[in-house]
């Protein structure tokens, strides 16, 4: 089949989101049933064919996704109760609405953060709530941790002002 | 008028600690949040207000835990049980917020509820986790029961909040994401930013020394 031309073609419109928790990076083709799942959850088969939702690339903590003209407010519902990709809680925060990729890769490499900074700047022996733990993130006040232990290594969202050096005399405030 | 979302979890019920659930929630375009079992405090320009969240116990209970927490700012929410329980919920001084109607029974929530609600300024809560989380059966309730309740509260005019009940900061949603939630169900622009200052207007009309009738 022939490509048609330009004034023929489908509109679409191009979202930007963040992936959240950052260093998750899951493959798009996992986002793509995640979102899919999401969408036809909440509006249905029909709803979903109308709407053509894909995920175009994800790089690095962003994704790239895509709807047809006029169901970008529908799309952005369904991705509000997106929760988990392939098993891993995650949260896809819509960051921006375009009508051309290349305005949303712009935008990306504008909004890129630097690197967090893991292992260097975080010291080496943490705790949280009496309990050892290891950094997974760090960026700014944000610090990602894993609680050490043989079962438990659920992830918990903390701030520095959160974290005690073991050792340290610190008086915790309740918070 | 503040933007509150009228109940989020933090460690250990949930995986995130009080700080970073307020620096999300800032983020989010919030500027207060309701945490059980927390102390008031203003972290990141966010207020956080204690909230008591009281599940399973009866009427009587529940004025004598009332009677306990007078005094204290803390937000209390009751949960939703059938209409005879939710009558007295909502007639109850000093209960700020009656909350989970959409786990509760059909009939629990009726039009005498919804005056005396109105009455009492005891907002009535929209619980956006089933709608997130949901799937199936208990999504398609959740949505009818917020599509009901929406019919009393355009008769009624009871002070209405939203909650996430997030337990962790990947459940806090934006103030667009959450107006983008409550259309599915009937709520416009102006009913959502109502409803989100919903905390503030329950907590204002305690305050009053004077009730103002219009």
């Amino acid at each position: 089949m022939s490509v048609r031309p330009p004034t023929l073609r489908e509109k679409r419109r191009y979202l930007l989101a963040r992936i959240d928790p950052s260093g998750t990076n899951p493959e798009a083709k996992d986002l793509y049933y995640a979102v899919y799942e999401a969408v036809v959850s909440l509006f249905g088969d029909m709803s979903a064919a109308a709407m053509q939702p894909s995920v175009i690339a994800v790089e690095g903590e962003h994704a790239l996704l895509r709807c047809r003209r006029g169901a970008e407010r529908e799309f952005v519902i369904a991705l509000s109760t997106l929760t988990t990709c392939r098993d891993a809680p995650v949260a896809l925060r819509v960051l921006a609405i375009s009508g051309t990729i290349e305005s949303l890769r712009e935008r990306v490499t504008a909004i890129q953060a630097p690197a967090p900074k893991k292992e260097d700047a975080a010291p080496s022996t943490l705790q949280f709530d009496v309990a050892p733990i290891e950094v997974v993130q760090w960026y700014g006040h944000k610090v990602d941790v894993l609680e050490k232990g043989f079962k438990n290594t659920r992830r918990l969202f903390l701030t520095t002002e959160d974290l005690e050096i073991i050792h340290a005399t610190t008086i915790s405030d309740g918070l | 008028m503040k933007i509150t979302d009228a109940c989020v979890y933090s460690y250990p019920v949930g995986d995130s600690s009080v700080r970073r659930l307020a620096l999300e929630a800032h983020m989010c375009g919030f500027d207060s949040i309701v945490v059980a079992d927390a102390p008031a405090a203003n972290i990141h320009g966010i207020d956080v207000i204690p909230g008591i969240f009281l599940t399973g116990i009866p009427a009587r209970e529940v004025q004598a835990r009332v009677k306990k927490s007078k005094g204290s700012s803390a937000i209390v929410s009751v949960r939703a049980g059938d209409n005879g329980f939710n009558r007295a919920i909502v007639g109850t001084a000093g209960v700020h917020i009656l909350r989970d109607i959409s786990c509760a029974d059909k009939k629990a929530f009726d039009h005498v509820a919804a005056k005396m609600a109105a009455d009492n300024t005891t907002a009535i809560d929209i619980n956006l986790f089933p709608l997130i989380f949901g799937r199936g059966h208990f999504r398609q309730k959740a949505i009818h029961r917020y599509i009901d309740l929406m019919v009393l509260y355009r008769r009624f005019e009871f002070p209405i909040t939203i909650s996430s009940s997030a337990q962790s900061v990947l459940g806090l949603r934006t103030v667009r994401e959450v107006t983008g939630l409550c259309s599915l169900f009937g709520m416009d622009e102006i009913d959502v930013e109502k409803a989100l200052a919903g905390v503030s207007r329950v907590t204002a009309a305690e305050d009053m020394a004077v009730k103002v009738i219009r």
